[in-house]
């Protein structure tokens, strides 16, 4: 039988509403609430005057992203995803940050890009500003610094002497010191040029080429791998100059990066990472570009940053994207020979700057919404973050711009540090 | 894919006055994970409410973050003597209402061009639900506050600043034209 709401402003005896109201199916995505509390609890983080522990947020965000993906994994929204992080292992959460930039766990240098330009971080966390550079990158042994500022580069020693300097025709970007260090290879406007380890002899390579860094050959040899303005992936013997291979590389390439004493190319654009078997023709012959492979990332996410291990064995990625409408980054360790990959890290919100320390043994990355480096064991060491980093490089202690890694210094000087 | 609207049951977990008390504290002090016990506790509610107010997906997610964005900034100054949900509620309710307002205005001065209300239409088959969106924003408020989350008269004049008498007014109002629309099973 249909009956009329009763109605009683006094009382609670409009049950049948009542329990309509309550009961009423509301429309909501799953993820709302989560995505909500991680919007609350950051800026709860923000504007907390009286922290008990700087990792309580991160570990309550942590659980709640936890909890989120879960949830997520068990849905059918989630089946994608629950694919793809079933091939992985779990990521540990992250350590908790120590006050302040402390000794550089494993030892070696940084290169890092602050907002007044590069600054050079001693093993025990000491720490100095370069000069009026843009950007820098070490000499293989760590003894110099090439250095760009607008149409300038520079050789300088990691205490800030200047040993020489040259104009070139263009803003200098991406400078890059050849293992030998006999040769920096750098682009200047739009071309790609070369100049020798004393800055003499400085001559053009390339006209037109894509906008990233070019990557020199492991081996010793001055082989050059970069992609022109066409997005065609070149390796050329810059000393004979001549061109020793080609291929067709990936669209919207960002990242290249030779390694594995020059038996691989890692190649990464913002959708997919690739390594590519690269095999010498015999002494200074040449090389013969193999057929890259793919890694196969989760749906929906894009790469933010890679970088090839020492050995070339492992490939670093840092991928971010939303599950349901929720941000977040995961730092994940392929294996060149593609056995499952590793989890390390996942967190909400963004990861930035990726560096490899010179053994392999740790990876250095960047959490810019806790102002914090993290430094992860790739094996079984336990990790560590060092917390207040962007005041760390801003003279006078105000936060400034989140400083990126250019550079672990040294491959070629430290051994292993696992 | 994500599903794009999902429906779920809303049970929150319940608290008792006691631990909210202490969960408030905590969180006034420092405690993140407290601050999470209290949204898990309050969330779906205030969300619920939100959205029987605006009858708009997102707008309700909307409504039930910002209030709690607006709790935050404001937790500092809460008198934690006070229960939390009316505090909470009062932020949720209003704000759904202003959201309400805006978009009823919005509506008002794009209708020459007769787009369609960028209302839900969820399959819900719920001719209460439909009666509810037809009533105006104002009287919504009052119909959520007090038959949703069971506030009185009194507390409901509080909340919105409005007269006692005005509140009951809209409420005879709203069940008067829900009566017209609906018949519920007694």
């Amino acid at each position: 039988m249909k009956a009329k709401l009763p109605f009683n402003p006094h009382g609670g005896s409009n049950g049948n509403l009542e329990r309509a109201l309550r009961e009423a199916p509301v429309p909501v995505e799953p993820e709302a609430e989560w995505r909500g509390l991680e919007v609350v609890l950051a800026a709860y983080a923000e504007r907390r005057p009286r922290r008990r522990s700087t990792s309580l947020p991160r570990l309550a965000i942590a659980c709640a992203v936890a909890a989120l993906l879960a949830a997520l994994l068990l849905s059918p929204a989630g089946a994608s995803v629950r694919d793809w992080v079933d091939d992985v292992f779990s990521g540990a959460p992250p350590p908790p940050p120590r006050p302040g930039l402390t000794a550089i766990p494993g030892g070696g240098r940084l290169l890092v890009r602050a907002g007044d330009g590069p600054w050079i971080v001693a093993p025990d966390g000491s720490r100095h500003r370069l000069g009026d550079y843009d950007e820098a990158s070490w000499s293989p042994h760590g003894l110099f610094v090439a250095a760009a500022a607008a149409n300038e580069l520079s050789a300088v020693a990691p205490d800030g002497d200047e040993h020489w300097r040259l104009s070139a025709p263009g803003t200098v970007r991406d400078p890059r010191w050849s293992p030998s260090g006999e040769l920096i290879a750098f682009r200047a406007g739009a071309g790609l040029r070369v100049v020798a380890g004393d800055g003499s002899e400085a001559r053009p390579l390339d006209d037109s080429v894509a906008p990233l860094a070019p990557s020199w050959s492991p081996r010793g040899q001055p082989e050059l791998a970069y992609v022109d303005a066409r997005g065609t992936l070149r390796v050329v013997d810059v000393e004979r100059d001549r061109a020793v291979g080609r291929a067709t590389t990936l669209a919207g390439i960002r990242w290249l990066e030779w390694g594995g004493r020059g038996g691989v190319l890692l190649e990464g654009s913002p959708r997919r990472i690739q390594l590519r078997p690269i095999t010498a023709r015999g002494d200074r012959n040449g090389v013969a570009l193999g057929r890259p492979r793919a890694f196969h990332l989760p749906a929906g996410e894009k790469v933010a940053d890679v970088a090839l291990a020492p050995s070339g064995g492992k490939v670093a990625a840092l991928l971010g994207g939303r599950i349901g409408g929720v941000r977040r980054s995961e730092l994940i360790v392929f294996d060149a020979r593609h056995r499952a990959p590793v989890r390390l890290l996942s967190v909400p919100g963004r990861l930035a700057g990726l560096a490899w320390a010179p053994g392999g043994g740790r990876l250095l990355v960047g959490w810019p919404r806790f102002d914090e480096w993290l430094f992860l064991p790739t094996g079984v060491a336990a990790g560590q973050a060092q917390a207040g980093v962007s005041e760390a490089f801003a003279p006078g202690g105000e936060r400034g711009v989140f400083p990126h890694v250019e550079g672990w210094c040294c491959r070629a000087t430290l051994h292993d540090d696992r | 894919m994500a599903t794009e609207q999902t429906v779920f049951e809303d049970a929150p977990p319940s608290l008792s006055a006691r631990r909210e008390r202490r969960l408030v504290r905590a969180a006034q002090e420092g405690s993140t994970e407290a601050l999470a016990e209290l949204y898990a506790a309050h969330w779906r509610r205030a969300h619920r409410a939100a959205y029987l107010v605006v009858h708009d997906r997102a707008a309700a997610e909307d409504v039930a973050q910002d209030a709690f964005l607006a709790a935050v900034d404001a937790l500092d100054r809460f008198d934690r003597r006070r229960p939390f949900a009316p505090w909470l509620h009062r932020i949720v309710v209003n704000r759904a209402l202003d959201w309400a307002r805006r978009e009823a205005l919005r509506r008002r001065v794009d209708s020459e061009e007769a787009e369609p209300i960028a209302l839900d239409q969820p399959d819900l088959g719920d001719e209460l639900m439909a009666a509810l969106r037809d009533l105006p924003p104002e009287q919504r408020a009052v119909v959520v506050l007090r038959h949703l989350l069971e506030y009185t008269p009194g507390e409901i004049a509080a909340m919105l600043e409005l007269p006692r008498g005005t509140v009951n007014s809209r409420l005879r109002r709203a069940l008067d034209s829900l009566r017209e629309t609906v018949e519920v099973d007694r």
